[in-house]
């Protein structure tokens, strides 16, 4: 039996009552794997998608048309406060179609520190390591060639060199690129081994459907079982022209550490140790331009295939949590970016084809919350710890060094007031208390932790299994489950834990 | 500084007429004042630099007030209501901070240009946050057009490009 994509748009009828074994919320990494595997288990399962379905065909590589499809809000999501801005995906494949494509494996030290301090049970690293090998073979993925580095990216391989600091290349899900630069807006020549190209199809061959345009605004329960979810369907333009219920005796969240706790606050799950939405973290980061005497035209090529490790250790109370990679932006991102307006913004841009760019993400110890607004929405609340806020001063530092350790004429933190530098000595008298939220404009892509698991159900939301410690049949597989931070990119631990805890779904939707 | 937003807000609330509304087109989340305000600012924020050459469009060619528009149309509703009370603040009350005493869309261009200033550098966090959704916004509907690229060097998307280029 094959499966499909039916967009909600053009569901006719508009709205939709059906009895399933189990249903998936979020198309994205973990959502993409459990419905696959579901599937291959024999089981009827579908998917919900609050975004739309498009395909490398609609992905024209203009920022205007493709941030206000790809993300949430336009591109224009960001914590209550507004001091960091939070890119997440929405759509089919999730945040896997707009992502860099950057493959690391959550480190051994953080797996050990889960179960050692979190209750974690059976996901140590030799746990793990069957199903993060599995992925990887699942997504092709491989280490870039350094012929295919751009200039941006030697940079800052050559900043780590003059400087002796620890670096290397990055691995990629990615086959047949064209190093077009444009990853961001989806990948036009389907190149991208994702959830979209790779693990969705798997899941259809093995007859899952998937529903786009559907918004999941509920779990339904009977007592302490779940008993399916309720949802709306929406019209191209947003406007509700359906609704959907089903019943099924597996429910799967996997729509973020932000819509899966929102998703499970609106839907007033049993929380009895107020833990559920608390625990987000994010990965802030920030970013520092360097200007050079030559051309870099950053925008070209793959845009992250080089990190410096240098300040990054995953070790529990380590003082070394920034992880430093390249972050070119095109060009509707970088005038966002760049200070100032008017007549000396247009001056600065003019220098746009000789930028270098790095960002400095911090391994945050700080825990925020999402909460529900007045109007149901997500509320991201995140108040930055100092410990971090220092790791971030530390980070943009050292990524000014590294700018011009390989050659930059000239320095600037975008803080306000910025922060514009001649040569690394002008570092030593940095007032390094202006780098702080609201001051420094923030970025974040890696929301985790909202519904972390672990044994103890007063320091968690679900079990080691992922299941709901209050409610049986429901299932966490994204990045919620993380119980820290992971310092590096999430997708392949995303998927990995979902392809390792999919068995125990399997087990609760046969009945067991 | 909430004081002050919805001090912004009362004003508006009695001093939304003598807006021109756009012609040729409906505005669908912003009234004629708002569309106004950001008109205005969008002049100054996307203003050219002294090289510029006089084919280079401005911010008005671009129609980058209607472009916020429609883009605000498909953000969520507290969204649109913060930057709504944000334009308000621009209007009424930040020209007061700087001594003027005159709408925004009433002053001269330099004293516009001081406004935004006292914005970005705001000690309020807030309102340096409005700047910055602003400022964002009108550099989306400026920088989408090919034809401000030439100005970064930009060759813009493949998928789509011209046979002769995108400039």
């Amino acid at each position: 039996m094959s499966g499909a994509i039916v967009r909600g748009r053009d569901l006719d009828p508009a709205s939709l009552a059906i009895d399933v074994d189990a249903v998936v919320v979020g198309t994205g990494a973990g959502g993409s794997v459990a419905l696959r595997e579901l599937a291959r288990a024999g089981l009827d399962v579908v998917a919900f998608e609050e975004g739309a379905h498009l395909t490398s065909r609609d992905f024209d590589q203009r920022e205007d048309h493709m941030l206000a499809q790809l993300y949430q809000d336009a591109g224009g999501r960001a914590t209550e406060d507004m001091a960091i801005r939070v890119l997440q995906g929405r759509g089919v494949g999730g945040s896997t179609v707009h992502n860099t494509n950057l493959c690391k494996r959550p480190a051994d030290e953080i797996l050990e520190l889960w179960a050692r301090s979190y209750g974690v049970a059976g996901a140590g690293p030799g746990d793990m390591r069957p199903s993060f090998e599995a992925i990887e073979r699942d997504l092709s993925v491989s280490e870039i060639d350094p012929a295919m580095r751009n200039a941006n990216n030697d940079v800052l391989r050559a900043g780590c060199d003059a400087l002796g600091w620890r670096g290397g290349p990055l691995k990629h899900n990615r086959v047949g690129c064209v190093q077009s630069g444009f990853c961001e807006l989806g990948c036009a020549y389907d190149a991208k081994q994702n959830a979209l190209k790779v693990v969705l199809p798997q899941a259809m061959q093995a007859g899952a459907r998937i529903y786009s345009d559907v918004e999941i605004v509920s779990v339904v329960r009977d007592g302490v079982r779940v008993a399916g979810v309720r949802g709306i369907v929406r019209a191209a333009d947003g406007s509700r022209r359906g609704s959907v219920e089903v019943r099924a005796r597996v429910v799967v969240l996997a729509a973020s550490a932000v819509g899966s706790a929102a998703l499970a606050r609106r839907s007033g799950l049993p929380d009895p140790y107020a833990r559920l939405g608390r625990g987000l973290r994010l990965h802030p980061g920030a970013i520092v331009a360097g200007r050079f005497d030559r051309e870099i035209a950053g925008w070209r090529g793959i845009p992250q295939s080089y990190e410096c490790t240098e300040h990054l250790s995953h070790e529990p109370g380590s003082d070394k949590r920034v992880w430093i990679v390249p972050a070119f932006a095109h060009p509707i991102g970088a005038a966002a970016t760049i200070p100032g307006f008017g007549g000396a913004h247009m001056a600065a841009m003019r220098g746009y084809k000789n930028l270098a760019v790095l960002t400095a993400m911090v391994h945050d110890e700080t825990s925020g919350e999402v909460g529900l607004g007045p109007d149901e929405r997500p509320l991201m609340r995140y108040a930055m710890l100092e410990s971090d806020r220092r790791q971030l001063a530390r980070g943009l530092v050292a990524c000014a060094r590294l700018l011009f350790a390989a050659g930059a004429t000239r320095v600037t933190i975008p803080a306000v007031p910025p922060i514009h530098l001649s040569n690394a000595a002008e570092l030593e008298a940095l007032d390094l208390s202006a780098v702080r939220p609201h001051a420094v404009p923030l970025t974040a892509v890696h929301p985790m932790g909202t519904m972390p698991m672990g044994e103890d159900p007063k320091a968690s939301v679900v079990r080691s299994t992922g299941e709901h410690h209050q409610v049986r049949g429901l299932f966490v597989a994204d990045g919620s489950l993380f119980p820290t931070s992971l310092g590096g990119p999430p997708q392949i631990g995303i998927y990995g834990f979902a392809l390792h805890l999919s068995p125990r779904m399997v087990e609760r939707a046969r009945g067991g | 500084m909430a004081a002050a937003l919805i001090v912004s807000g009362v004003a508006v609330r009695l001093r939304t007429r003598g807006y021109e509304a756009p012609s040729g087109r409906t505005l669908v989340v912003l009234g004629a004042w708002q569309w106004g305000v950001v008109r205005h600012a969008a002049s100054r924020i996307a203003a050219p630099d002294g090289e510029a050459s006089p084919s280079l469009p401005t911010a008005g060619d671009l129609d980058v007030a209607g472009f916020i528009d429609g883009w605000l149309s498909r953000m969520e509703g507290r969204v649109v209501r913060d930057f709504g009370r944000f334009l308000a603040y621009l209007e009424h009350v930040a020209p007061l901070g700087c001594g003027l005493m005159s709408r925004f869309t009433h002053l001269s261009a330099s004293d516009q240009d001081r406004v935004l200033a006292s914005l970005e550098t705001s000690r309020s966090d807030l309102l340096r946050a409005g700047f910055e959704g602003l400022k964002a916004l009108v550099f989306m509907g400026y920088y989408r057009d090919p034809r401000t690229w030439r100005v970064l060097g930009y060759d813009g998307p493949f998928v789509g490009r011209p046979a002769g280029g995108w400039w």
